[in-house]
């Protein structure tokens, strides 16, 4: 899927247009098939061909760190990058995209669940092969899933709502606290909580709960600043979210119970890649039926014009408490994820830092908009691993190219774009000569 | 009784009286206007019984309902549909969302059939676009539904937000100087939209207009409102003779 | 009673520094509706300049070519540092907010917030993570007032803020500028077709804020010595929360609410856990604002995030 170029919608170069040519006829299933081929190939002769290419071992996250701390293997990186990923998934996906292309004409006609879950079920087994590899690529990739979730949450209320809202750190350690308190009190021998109180075997049936515990625990820290700020225009939301961020985070510091400044750990190591991954198909499923709603457009008619929205019958105090606590679920069950994928949280995880990370990713992905946070979610953190060895510069170049973006596309790169899973998923066609 | 009938309405903003006075009597199918020089406060008065501002004194009675310190969206959905002077567009959306979102308190599916797509979500969706479509073809613009707003000639915009204010079904239509800034061939074919609406699908018409050329022809009754205040009612004929309104017009010499 | 007035005049010193840090924020959030993210790392840059005239002027000092003695050297840190400071604030506004002055104010918020990280970053960068001593220009004495202890650089620190509050006062209300500036923040879409330069009166808001924030930093650094580049984090995101409270674009009102954000954190700080200070401060702001939602001296507006 790396090479998915979805080039600029105004006016792409004439390279992306040859590619563009060239692969716009590969249906989503073909993509998926080359990327499943590429991950199998690497699971078995990855090793060698590492070998084979002078590389130590296999490229965690596409040779980038390797190549920083050893300029040199910078070639061999590449070329195992290119042959096993690039070539490979186009390759497959050119070669296969006429029988898949005729498979994804029929499935259209079926009910939409059953190519959408089959495609779920190929793009997991990907994900399953690839992050097999190694810990840190699961780690990475779970960690990578949430962000999205968190992303995608702030985006209803950044994007769709085009409030400023700076309270989801806040939101994610309600989440977070409220889960891990769950589940540390009843699977966990624990000098806080004492003695285990259920048998381990319920964790994974307990955890679901748990999660959406969580996620109440968020809504109702929402409801608080919801009721003062939307009787009030403006940058109100701004200031009261910032201010209930920084109260929740020294509420947290200040609560001996659960671990205080130290923080809380030891949560059952229950947030495994399926785990992780059900739970973000479900927020992206739930979340994109909401926002193409019209009820969830609502939304976009209050932010473009708030009295045009209330005169055409919208309640508009309404629909904008509704996303608020709806966002702030969506972020406490991620919250609730990722302490149980860390298994230690304290309440300096949930700062400022974290703030900056989420806005940047939505920002940066695009507002308004599903791919967005998904794009900008994912580039973000595949960027800040493969970036970590430069250390400090890390911290430089992100936040510098993220101000180009700003610059240049001020509302992220694939803003105001409609998730459509039946366009998706359809057969493709290629695209005419003079697009 | 008569479809809407206000009664007295008197409205302060701070110490300055924007509107003293005010009474209003619509039956169902008729068309009314409200004219008057620039800042005489009739936009005022839409937002007034539009609910988007409370009249300090007076009663606003729509189809036998007080509806005085109703939010906007309640007074809307109970029958009273506007344009804007200023076209209050949602920049974003496309011509098909913006009238498909007027149908939003028809819409029973609630949160569960926004979350979760349900079956019922699905029907009533189809169902008011297929509502929606019907006003766009009324509207002449169909073939622009998939159009952001922002792209469209300003004609186009209006029809859009005629389109959208006739898709929450209201039983009473307040148009705020629906011609403003028209050419005179879209103006033309703006009263022939109005004249539609009011003859073949019988609604009630409230116009505000400053240009008197326009309600003599459309309208059956005209008030003429000058400094918040009523200075004149009566028939196009009538309101055309009466000295009164030829000052606040043309100012004091014209009428000797 | 002693225990009272002894915190009243830490306080003082407190809000001192918040105050002229919120006026930063509140000027610019006033007069261009922006949220200066970046502000809070200006004060750490501007602790940090000064660092380096006070270090430098004194090594020139020890060595005899420009021996002058230390208070000449503080007035000569904080003049120079202000002025250079006022440079760095009006480099971000170039970069990181006027490219972006047609784009949604929220992605101006987010260049701020960047280039915060960046000045971070970057000191980290250049003078590493270890903590840095301010050299010490004034001998402390400690006056004792009936049982209330003051030291001269409390005094010293009180009085230099108050100056500045005043002259900023003075020149936003007497001078030409400082009228575009009022002007300005009445309607920035409007003024500047009246011939006010927008270009220039967002350099001169960006350059006074900073020159203030360095003043500050300065300040803080003759109080607290030793400095470490999370001091903008620490404090600035405090007084932006304090400029808000105040009222948009109130020059009164930031001042106020600084001083009040000072009284509130020593108070706390004397009678509670030291712990607990944050979450008493921004709960107390939270419920001034829930019920003065425009702040102490603010207006209702209704500028909505242009997306």
């Amino acid at each position: 899927m790396v090479e998915k170029n979805s080039a600029s919608p105004g006016n792409p170069p004439k390279r992306f247009l040859r590619l563009r040519q060239f692969l716009g006829d590969v249906p989503l299933l073909a993509w998926l098939f080359g990327g499943l081929i590429s991950v199998l190939i690497e699971q078995q002769v990855g090793e060698r061909l590492a070998n084979l290419l002078g590389l130590p071992k296999i490229p965690v996250l596409f040779g980038f760190m390797l190549a920083m701390k050893e300029p040199l293997l910078l070639p061999g990186a590449l070329a195992y990058v290119l042959v096993l990923y690039i070539l490979t998934i186009v390759l497959i996906g050119k070669i296969t995209a006429r029988p898949f292309n005729l498979m994804a004409a029929k499935m259209i006609q079926w009910p939409i669940a059953i190519p959408v879950i089959l495609h779920l079920v190929v793009l997991y087994a990907i994900m399953h092969f690839w992050a097999d590899i190694s810990l840190y690529r699961e780690l990475t990739l779970k960690l990578t899933l949430i962000a999205i979730m968190l992303t995608l949450s702030l985006n209803i209320i950044n994007g769709y709502m085009g409030e400023f809202s700076c309270s989801h750190p806040g939101f994610m350690s309600l989440g977070a606290y409220g889960a891990s308190a769950v589940m540390v009190l009843f699977f966990v021998n624990d000098r806080l909580f004492g003695d285990a109180i259920l048998p381990e075997v319920l964790g994974p049936f307990l955890f679901p709960l748990a999660l959406i515990l969580g996620g109440i625990v968020a809504a109702l820290g929402a409801l608080l600043i919801a009721i003062p700020s939307f009787k009030t225009r403006g940058d109100y939301l701004a200031i009261i979210s910032l201010a209930f961020m920084f109260i929740v985070k020294s509420l947290f510091e200040n609560l001996q119970f659960l671990g205080g400044a130290r923080g809380l750990k030891g949560q059952p190591d229950l947030a495994n890649l399926p785990t992780v991954f059900i739970w973000l198909v479900i927020c992206v499923w739930v979340i994109n039926n909401f926002v193409r709603s019209t009820m969830g457009k609502a939304l976009n008619a209050v932010r473009d014009d708030e009295l045009a929205a209330e005169a055409m019958t919208v309640n508009t105090r309404r629909t904008k408490m509704v996303a608020f606590l709806f966002a702030a679920f969506w972020a406490g069950v991620a919250g609730g994820l990722f302490a149980h994928t860390v298994r230690f949280i304290n309440p300096n995880t949930f700062g400022v830092q974290r703030l900056a990370e989420i806005l940047a990713m939505v920002y940066f992905g695009g507002l308004n908009s599903v791919y967005g946070s998904i794009v900008g979610a994912v580039s973000l953190n595949l960027l800040g691993e493969m970036l970590r060895p430069l250390a400090l510069f890390k911290w430089i170049i992100i936040p510098l190219l993220l101000i180009l973006i700003m610059i240049y596309r001020p509302t992220g790169l694939v803003a105001f774009k409609e998730f459509d899973v039946r366009k998706l998923i359809q057969p493709k066609r290629k695209p005419e000569k003079e697009v | 009784m008569p479809l809407l009938q206000v009664e007295n309405m008197t409205h302060y903003f701070g110490g300055l009286r924007a509107v003293h006075n005010f009474n209003l009597e619509i039956e169902p199918g008729q068309i009314r206007a409200l004219i008057g020089p620039n800042g005489a406060g009739k936009t005022t008065i839409f937002n007034l019984m539009t609910g988007i501002y409370t009249p300090t004194e007076g009663r606003i009675i729509l189809d036998g309902q007080n509806i005085v310190g109703l939010q906007p969206h309640s007074v809307a959905s109970r029958g009273l549909g506007r344009t804007f002077q200023n076209l209050c567009l949602w920049r974003h959306m496309t011509v098909l969302e913006h009238v498909m979102m007027a149908r939003y308190s028809r819409l029973t599916y609630g949160l569960v059939g926004a979350f979760f797509g349900t079956a019922l979500r699905n029907r009533e969706e189809a169902a008011s676009k297929a509502k929606a479509m019907e006003l766009l073809d009324l509207m002449d613009i169909a073939h622009l539904a998939d159009q952001t707003v922002t792209n469209l000639p300003y004609g186009a915009q209006r029809r859009v937000e005629m389109a959208r204010a006739l898709a929450s079904e209201p039983k009473i239509l307040f148009l705020d100087e629906p011609t403003v800034g028209m050419t005179p061939e879209e103006l033309d074919q703006m009263l022939g939209i109005i004249r539609t609406l009011h003859r073949d699908l019988g609604l009630a018409i409230y116009l505000i207009e400053h240009r008197l050329k326009i309600v003599m022809e459309l309208c059956e009754r005209i008030q003429t409102l000058v400094f918040g205040e009523v200075i004149a009612e009566g028939t196009p004929e009538e309101i055309q003779k009466n000295p009164k309104v030829i000052e606040a017009y043309l100012g004091k010499e014209a009428v000797h | 009673m002693q225990l009272f007035l002894q915190n009243l005049i830490n306080a003082l010193q407190w809000g001192s520094f918040y105050a002229l840090i919120a006026l930063g924020y509140s000027m610019v959030y006033g007069i261009l509706m922006l949220f200066n993210f970046a502000h809070g790392d200006i004060f750490m840059v501007g602790a940090y300049i000064g660092f380096g005239v006070a270090t430098g002027l004194t090594a020139l000092a020890a060595m005899g070519t420009l021996a002058l003695p230390n208070w000449v050297i503080l007035v000569l840190t904080i003049l120079i540092s202000m002025f250079l400071t006022s440079f760095v604030g009006m480099l971000v506004e170039r970069i990181g907010y006027r490219p972006l002055r047609e784009a949604p104010r929220a992605s101006a918020a987010i260049t701020g917030l960047m280039i915060g990280i960046i000045l971070e970053t970057g000191n980290l960068a250049i003078l590493g993570a270890e903590r840095i001593r301010f050299p010490s220009l004034i001998k402390s004495t400690t006056y004792d007032l009936g049982g209330v202890f003051v030291t001269n650089k409390k005094i010293m620190i009180v009085v230099v803020s108050l100056v500045l509050m005043l002259a900023l006062n003075e020149f936003i209300r007497r001078t030409r500028w400082g009228m575009a500036m009022r002007a300005m923040a009445f309607d920035y879409v409007v003024i500047p077709l009246m011939g006010v330069p927008l270009n220039t009166i967002a350099s001169l808001t960006f350059a006074l804020g900073s020159g203030l924030a360095a003043a500050a930093g300065i300040m803080f650094a003759i109080a607290y010595p030793v400095l470490d580049p999370y001091i903008g984090i620490i404090y600035g995101w405090k007084a932006f929360v304090a400029a808000i409270l105040g009222g948009r674009g109130s020059v009164k009102g930031a001042c106020l609410a600084g001083f009040l954000l000072g009284f509130i954190e020593i108070f706390v700080g004397a009678y509670m856990p030291s712990s607990v200070r944050d979450l008493i401060a921004y709960s107390i702001i939270l419920l001034i604002l829930v019920f003065r939602p425009h702040g102490f001296f603010g207006e209702p507006h209704s500028a909505k995030l242009r997306l």
